[in-house]
């Protein structure tokens, strides 16, 4: 109806472009150490294939794990067994983005930390909202988080799965900061 | 018909298809009561307040229990790309979700198939599968926050916790239609981009169409749920037939008079402000 002719000029992308969009790799020190990690994460039902890492990515030996990167924060805790170098994007930036934003309105503090913001009560240090993100444990996460002290919650990257909940674990971690040194950071 | 699709966080919700209707506080679909105020769900409790006050359909629901592994959001995917062409939306929102980019593929090859064509609207992770699938030119509405433009407007970047960290430190109100013209360029943006914040933007590929920054409610920003209303609305209202800039502009406007009539604290549950989208457009809005 809204596409018209413009439609069917849109490209899907080629297959080479898309086979990588949206991975990582798990690198590591040694051959051996990759395919049993490789074989951790797989039997846990995730996602994941030996390849060569390409060169300007390459720490450590030449096999990495591919995995699908939103899937980092519960990759990261079935590798807690095995021994890795780093997990790093296949492209794009390769930290994760590390910075806290806070916004006082009154007697709540918002703590932002890239798309996920939790904001708390002081001096209770009661959470009283989360929001932002978009991955199917945020909303999950918002339940078990909600009405609970800082200190009292389980930790957003011990049971989230995704991206989104490693950046509400930072938000969680930055608010923990603030409300412990009594609304100082 | 207007078809909203994503997960429900509840690991014991089988997939779900259907019409939605509001019992109390849940939302009831195939005799399943589900809340009715977080993600997906505060997403078409706002939609279907506004169905009701315009007196239309209700919006038809595609829902799966997903609390994080991704189980259900692929239940979603695959009955999308199963049913889409027998369903045949007027406007397909799409919503929370894992973002399975070999999946949006899928879907999307199908949707390029309808005649007509829907509406496409993504939000949450939904607009990230469909950016980094690089995808987004061919959907007509994104809603991204701040942090999300950066992500949009970051040609590498497949979520938003790994975009550029100086792009993210200078996106502020100030550089919004600069990120905004970055993420055309780069081919990560809709159609229509409705930029959520202090001031809400509304754009095309030609750059800023309206700004929408009255009432000030700076405290909706807390609340978990405050984006996913104004996609919600901008669903129904497109779903009634409005075009689509209009469509965002109302929705941004009505977000916010309902933050100011409920009197929104950074404690508020988002029920609080859907209850008031009834009588912020009776009293407030002319459509």
């Amino acid at each position: 109806m809204f596409w018209g002719k413009e439609k069917t000029k849109r490209s899907s992308g080629s297959d080479k472009s898309k086979k990588h969009k949206g991975k990582g790799l798990v690198l590591f020190d040694s051959v051996e150490e990759a395919i049993r990690a490789e074989r951790l994460v797989a039997k846990a039902g995730y996602a994941c294939s030996l390849v060569a890492p390409p060169p300007q990515l390459r720490k450590g030996c030449d096999v990495a794990v591919e995995i699908d990167l939103v899937e980092q924060p519960a990759i990261e805790r079935v590798l807690e067994q095995a021994s890795y170098v780093e997990v790093t994007p296949l492209s794009g930036s390769g930290k994760l983005l590390d910075i806290i934003q806070i916004f006082r309105y009154g007697n709540y503090t918002m703590v932002r930390a890239g798309n996920m913001k939790l904001t708390f009560e002081e001096p209770s240090g009661i959470i009283v909202n989360t929001s932002g993100g978009g991955c199917p444990d945020i909303p999950y996460l918002h339940i078990e988080l909600m009405g609970k002290r800082l200190d009292e919650i389980p930790r957003p990257k011990d049971i989230g799965h995704t991206l989104c909940a490693l950046m509400l674990d930072r938000a969680v971690e930055g608010a923990r900061d603030i409300w412990m040194n009594g609304g100082e950071k | 018909m207007l078809l909203i699709a994503g997960i429900i966080p509840r690991a014991d919700l089988p997939l779900l298809e259907g019409r939605v209707e509001r019992k109390g506080q849940f939302l009831n679909v195939q005799l399943h009561e589900i809340p009715s105020g977080q993600g997906t769900a505060a997403m078409i409790s706002a939609a279907l307040a506004l169905t009701e006050y315009l007196e239309i359909d209700p919006p038809r629901v595609i829902l799966a229990g997903d609390t994080g592994r991704g189980e259900g959001s692929r239940k979603i995917y695959e009955y999308l790309v199963d049913k889409v062409a027998e369903l045949s939306p007027s406007v397909l929102a799409l919503h929370y979700w894992m973002p399975n980019l070999e999946l949006m593929h899928q879907l999307y090859e199908k949707l390029q198939l309808l005649d007509p064509a829907p509406v496409l609207i993504a939000d949450a992770a939904s607009m990230y599968a469909a950016k980094a699938a690089g995808l987004a030119a061919g959907f007509d509405v994104f809603t991204p926050d701040l942090s999300e433009i950066a992500f949009l407007a970051d040609p590498e970047a497949v979520h938003p916790a790994y975009i550029d960290k100086h792009l993210f430190q200078s996106c502020d109100r100030s550089t919004v239609p600069d990120i905004i013209n970055m993420a055309y360029k780069n081919n990560g943006a809709a159609r229509y981009l409705l930029v959520k914040g202090k001031s809400d933007f509304i754009a095309d590929k030609n750059g800023v169409l309206a700004v929408v920054d009255e009432p000030d409610v700076p405290e909706l920003e807390c609340i978990g749920g405050t984006g996913d209303t104004i996609t919600g609305m901008c669903a129904a209202l497109i779903a009634k037939g409005l075009d689509i800039k209009q469509a965002l502009i109302l929705s941004a406007r009505a977000n916010r008079l309902a933050g100011m009539v409920a009197t929104a604290t950074p404690a508020s549950r988002i029920e609080e402000v859907i209850a008031r989208i009834p009588e912020v457009f009776q009293n407030h809005l002319d459509i």
